[in-house]
């Protein structure tokens, strides 16, 4: 047996906590089942699995990693000779073993149900639905936990919760969106087909497809994860794989939200989504993601010694996902060129360049934060800039002037792009002035 | 064993190791000394493969921290100056894990959980939780985890903190064992007296450096420091020891003398019986317990 998986049943499988379990669902069941009203077992089974599964189950999967760290059993474990997988799965089912035992006799229930109301078929896409519902929001907590490790950071009680509530939004997103049972597909009325790429494809399975995916996502991101923190390096190919995944996945969409973001042809709409897809990523990323002086350090010397492959294997993921969007940006800017549409093409060319210098920014303020909090600091500055400066400009009636904080109209149009340039430029200058200041000077 | 190279060490706001370089013998025991914030753990962590060099290599049992931490982190036993334990398990469970974690075959688990126990005196609490354990025991059961899969290479940050005398007694006989079975220790301390028992090199390291830029021998276990004492003044006790072969006198003045002489028995009553004859009257012969405290404070004297 797995020796995580083995010792976590060690720690949670306490033979009292199993009879109370046990005890307190079946009478549950049975204190239901007497009413007949609506707490038949059924639902008092779903209710029950939430709390189980997503709520207990999520917190357990955050402190499988954090709480090593706090009890400083974690440099022990990354030194064992486990791999990172069976680390993963050590770690993801063993820390849940016990919620999910009680999952499982609600699960046991709620298809019992779901046989008797609507038939076997129904009961197994259930059964599917809230297995995956469990597994999503119980990854994405330890995953928010695994981020934190790499981090360095993240270990008091307020941070497990920050990640239970990771866990517990995934699984209200899986639940609003893919619930076999809901009227609504995340808030739109719920059709039987689903337009993707062109094609007509029915709901129920293409959202279970996608629900698959993005499990099958979340698990792998665990596993490269643990890797790191076992001192395992991580090529770019799976972050590559996932990013090509979400571009082609979103661009997908451009016949239900793509048509109103951008009014030019369906190849420009889907490489806007693509874009804004990549775009998000790197936003997200490069405030998830470490920002480490020294392997910046390391990043620029492997740069300056021409040693192109071992830089760009380590590339972080808001660098992959960063020149992804201006790739898809640049090519867009190009489409819309052939469509003579130049408002768009200079809007398209400023929001590149705003993202280049918020990456700039973030760096830098990482760099100058003297401890931890450059990521805080870095949020509150394009806070202001993005919030708090176009207002007061144009409450100074300098609409144009609004151009240096946000993509803007212009006349002449280039305007508004070159400024946004020359600001990620002056960024990024300071930005690496600030990696390559010697140590001493940089406490200062 | 342990090859260190221009080591040099970032934290985000400090350079803790400043171009470190040592070289560690296989089978030997060597104490890494030094004030608070020298960089002890630090350089610890970095032969253990938990943290990168910025710069410099470090080669462990010949892998790379960089390029092959797993087969350091293979093996290795480590145990960390603040170190957790599973306070809801046994003694037996978490050695069990331990070793299962550390690659030991499920059919030898059971016979290597046991000989860490012996090794560490807790057979009679095999079966007490950890978290029932007093702070001693703790600390024994979490020398037992580092030990548990027979590692090649030990790395022990303050072993001895919060054992009382009769334990770190036992620990120094633990470690010659330990070292006579194959392994390499590198152990940090704040007690030289008690690294004195069983170390045999010492390296220094203030302010993310090692004092005067390697590592001291001060113990061959082969010549050991004898101090030799008389009771009467005589002026020609250093030359006397200084024209005889096999000795060397590290220090004397006309009461007392350093030498490193051959430990053997038969060796050493012919010195005595020569001293005597000689007319010095010997007052005292023994084996020098200061010796990695004299070389600590002459070194950090010198730096200074």
């Amino acid at each position: 047996m797995n020796p995580e998986f083995r010792r976590n049943v060690w720690l949670e499988l306490v033979p009292l906590r199993l009879v109370v379990l046990v005890a307190v669902l079946l009478f549950a069941f049975f204190s239901a089942a007497l009413t007949e009203g609506f707490t038949g077992p059924g639902s008092i089974a779903r209710w029950a699995y939430y709390v189980l599964v997503v709520v207990w189950g999520t917190r357990n999967a955050a402190r499988s990693v954090v709480g090593e760290i706090r009890d400083r059993t974690w440099d022990s474990q990354r030194l064992s000779s486990l791999r990172a997988s069976t680390m993963m799965w050590g770690k993801l089912f063993g820390s849940t073993v016990f919620p999910w035992i009680g999952g499982a006799i609600c699960l046991v229930v709620i298809m019992a149900d779901v046989v008797q109301r609507s038939g076997a078929a129904a009961a197994v896409l259930q059964g599917a639905y809230y297995i995956a519902l469990g597994v999503i929001a119980q990854g994405a907590s330890l995953l928010a936990s695994l981020i934190a490790a790499g981090r360095r950071q993240g270990r008091s009680q307020f941070e497990v919760f920050a990640y239970q509530i990771v866990g517990i939004a995934a699984a209200i997103m899986v639940w609003a969106i893919a619930d076999p049972s809901g009227p609504t597909i995340g808030g739109i009325p719920h059709t039987d087909f689903v337009s993707w790429w062109g094609l007509m494809l029915p709901t129920q399975p293409f959202l279970l497809v996608s629900l698959a995916a993005f499990a099958g996502f979340m698990l792998l991101g665990n596993y490269r994860l643990m890797r790191l923190e076992l001192k395992l390096r991580n090529g770019p190919t799976a972050w590559l794989g996932f990013l090509l995944f979400m571009i082609v996945y979103v661009a997908g969409f451009d016949a239900w939200g793509g048509s109103n973001l951008i009014h030019a042809d369906a190849i420009a709409r889907r490489l806007y989504l693509a874009g804004v897809v990549s775009a998000g990523l790197t936003y997200l990323t490069i405030f998830l993601e470490p920002k480490d002086r020294v392997f910046f350090r390391w990043l620029g010397g492997e740069f300056a010694h021409f040693h192109l492959g071992g830089a760009v294997s380590r590339f972080q993921c808001w660098m992959m996902s960063g020149v992804a969007a201006l790739l898809l940006g640049g090519v867009l800017v190009a489409r819309l060129a052939v469509l003579n549409w130049a408002a768009d093409e200079a809007t398209i060319g400023a929001l590149l360049g705003f993202m280049t210098r918020d990456m700039g920014l973030v760096v830098l303020m990482n760099m100058a934060a003297r401890r931890r909090g450059g990521d805080l600091l870095a949020l509150a500055v394009l806070g202001l800039l993005y919030g708090l400066m176009p207002p007061i400009i144009a409450d100074l009636q300098y609409g144009t002037g609004q151009a240096l904080f946000l993509p803007r109209v212009t006349d002449p149009v280039w305007l508004s792009p070159a400024a946004a340039w020359l600001e990620a430029a002056a960024v990024w200058v300071l930005a690496f002035a600030r990696i390559a200041l010697p140590e001493q000077q940089s406490k200062i | 064993m342990i090859d260190v190279r221009d080591l040099v060490y970032e934290y985000p706001t400090v350079r803790a190791l400043k171009g470190i370089s040592l070289h560690v013998e296989p089978q030997t025991i060597t104490a890494l000394v030094g004030p608070n914030g020298a960089g002890k753990t630090t350089l610890l962590r970095c032969l253990a493969a938990l943290e990168d060099p910025f710069s410099g290599s470090v080669i462990v049992g010949g892998f790379d921290t960089r390029s092959d931490p797993r087969a350091i982190h293979a093996l290795l036993g480590y145990l960390p100056d603040f170190y957790g334990l599973y306070d809801g398990l046994s003694v037996r469970r978490v050695l069990t894990y331990t070793a299962r974690s550390r690659g030991i075959a499920p059919a030898l688990t059971a016979a290597a959980v046991e000989k860490a126990v012996l090794r560490v005196g807790l057979t009679d609490r095999i079966d007490v939780k950890a978290g029932d354990l007093s702070r001693g025991l703790r600390q024994r059961l979490a020398i037992g985890q580092a030990i548990v899969h027979e590692p090649k290479v030990l790395l022990l940050d303050e072993p001895a903190a919060g054992l009382d005398p009769q334990a770190r007694r036992d620990l120094s006989v633990l470690m010659v064992a330990l070292k006579d079975a194959g392994m390499t220790l590198v152990v940090s301390s704040h007690i030289l007296a008690e690294l004195e028992d069983y170390c045999s090199e010492m390296i220094i390291i203030e302010d993310g450096m090692i004092v005067g830029g390697k590592p001291i021998k001060v113990k061959d276990v082969a010549r050991p420091r004898y101090i030799l004492e008389i009771a009467t003044a005589r002026s020609d006790l250093r030359d006397f020891l200084a024209a005889r072969a096999g000795i060397d006198v590290i220090e004397a003045d006309e009461y007392h003398a350093l030498i490193t002489h051959s430990r053997s028995a038969a060796s050493r009553a012919r010195l005595i019986r020569d001293l005597l004859a000689a007319g010095f009257e010997v007052s005292g012969f023994g084996e020098s317990t200061r010796a990695l405290e004299d070389a600590y404070f002459s070194q950090v004297g010198q730096g200074r």
